[in-house]
């Protein structure tokens, strides 16, 4: 087993805890191991940047000083919003020795920004490009055909990053459902945003974004979406109902982590997956499809 | 009807802009108003023509009213596309989160409360225990609301809150297990410190 460190973020704990579930499942079986990161703090997500400048910087600068203690070269960080937060601060570290020096005065152990950042995807993108995804998806996922959904944080960042995928058109995820044996589609709203820091507070114009998402998607021909990211995956799947009713969409379409799809591929079960804790009914399109 | 020129008075334009550049690090001179920002932003349609070109054009102008108080300001989703394809790579979004820190200091009513109250208390919830907790938040969210929108706008909020609530329980998906930093002080450290520094420096 290769271990890297690990951080989940609250929402990994909370109302997205079959995510951290299946990271840690399906990672497993590729021969990752999480190592969960130490005492973690929240990274002030979205919040924090609209509320508090210092803050934004500051609180996933914490967790990169323990990051950097663990002793592990990379951190996975399955979230988007916690993963773009996190290279934020990083960077604004690295270009701003003052404001470093400012924030591990405050700290027990300091930042040193020498702790490699991961997306999910890519940790998952060489496991599929080398075939080792594709040798240990017994199962191939035949008939399903979603739309990737990447949303904003995965490519875009309010500074300059070397983004690891293509901004406009990220293909990691495709790259991914084809090594497992689904069909994945071309669509134009893979990076739009969904609006899930609004859904709460501004809730039309949440229900607005989502609502060009899905009908692009259905009119695509998908038969579910798949996404990383749990705040995409949380909105558009707890508002869906509210998304179809507003603008006269009929057909519904199931939000599934990457990890869930792997994991189906792999021969986990759906109980270990907790497929069971989505709003919109996740399991019937896979017994459906005999995938089950 | 008789068009106002415009108003353009150097020196409260130049402290305007001066602010509003140093603190969300974004060079707006060097816009020259291509529009490829208003294209992609997804709530431009929303905003009753402010596009991210026009408040770049506002603050370049010191109309500092127009500037703290805009749709676009406060229903900015943070996706960062404006700043994507800027080809002079200016973030607009970093603008908007700017100029809701000057609006909070300066004790000015937000256009749209319940966007503040929303992350004011997302901060406070995360401050109190050094981890998120969903349902802590929801009730300091509620009683931000309740104090700025009275009890009508409560009612509205808790019945759609309890629908989603319902939904999760349902789904598993609510947790009220507490989740703690261990080094809470730490954390609580970044806040004060933050405090002392302007929060939004």
């Amino acid at each position: 087993m290769v271990e890297i460190a690990y951080y989940p973020g609250c929402t990994l704990h909370a109302s997205s805890e079959l995510y951290d579930v299946q990271c840690k499942a399906v990672l497993g079986k590729l021969g990752i191991e999480l190592k969960e990161l130490e005492d973690w703090n929240c990274c002030g997500a979205t919040s924090a940047a609209k509320t508090d400048e210092f803050l934004s910087i500051a609180l996933p600068a914490r967790n990169l000083g323990i990051a950097d203690a663990s002793g592990y070269s990379e951190m996975v960080i399955p979230c988007s919003s916690c993963y773009s937060r996190t290279l934020v601060s990083q960077k604004r570290l690295l270009e701003d020795p003052e404001l470093k020096n400012t924030i591990n005065a405050e700290l027990s152990l300091k930042v040193q920004g020498k702790t490699k950042i991961r997306s999910i995807l890519e940790i998952l993108i060489p496991k599929a490009a080398s075939g080792e995804l594709t040798e240990k998806a017994a199962k191939k996922l035949e008939g399903l055909q979603p739309a990737c959904y990447y949303g904003c944080l995965l490519t875009r960042f309010p500074v300059d990053l070397d983004v690891p995928d293509n901004v406009e058109n990220p293909q990691g995820m495709e790259v991914i459902c084809k090594a497992i044996g689904a069909k994945p589609l071309d669509w134009s709203f893979k990076t739009d945003c969904c609006g899930a820091a609004a859904s709460v507070n501004d809730t039309d114009t949440s229900l607005f974004l989502m609502s060009r998402i899905m009908k692009d998607a259905i009119a695509r021909g998908a038969n579910c979406f798949v996404t990383t990211c749990p705040m995409c995956q949380f909105n558009l799947d707890a508002y869906q109902d509210q998304v179809r009713a507003k603008y006269g969409i009929s057909q519904q379409l199931p939000v599934y982590f990457i990890t869930e799809l792997i994991g189906v591929a792999m021969g986990i079960s759906p109980q270990a997956l907790q497929i069971d804790r989505h709003f919109v009914d996740a399991m019937g399109l896979l017994k459906e499809l005999k995938l089950l | 009807m008789s068009t106002t020129a415009l108003k353009y008075e150097p020196a409260r334009t130049q402290s305007l802009l001066q602010e509003i550049m140093e603190r969300s690090g974004q060079n707006l001179r060097a816009c020259y108003q291509c529009r490829r920002c208003a294209a992609g932003c997804p709530v431009g349609d929303e905003t009753k023509g402010v596009t991210p070109d026009r408040l770049i054009r506002m603050i370049v102008l010191g109309d500092e009213e127009g500037v703290l108080n805009n749709l676009l300001t406060w229903k900015c989703v943070s996706c960062y596309t404006c700043g994507t394809r800027c080809p002079n790579n200016i973030q607009t979004a970093r603008i908007n989160e700017t100029l809701k820190h000057i609006a909070k200091e300066k004790h000015s009513q937000p256009l749209l409360p319940k966007v503040a109250s929303f992350h004011d208390a997302f901060m406070k919830s995360a401050s109190h225990f050094g981890r998120f907790n969903e349902v802590e938040f929801m009730g300091l969210y509620q009683l931000q609301n309740a104090k700025q929108g009275g009890l009508k706008g409560i009612i509205e909020e808790v019945k759609s809150a309890s629908r989603l609530g319902i939904a999760m329980m349902n789904k598993k998906r609510m947790h009220f297990s507490l989740a703690k930093v261990k080094k809470l002080s730490e954390v609580k450290s970044l806040y004060k410190k933050s405090k002392e520094k302007g929060a939004g420096h």
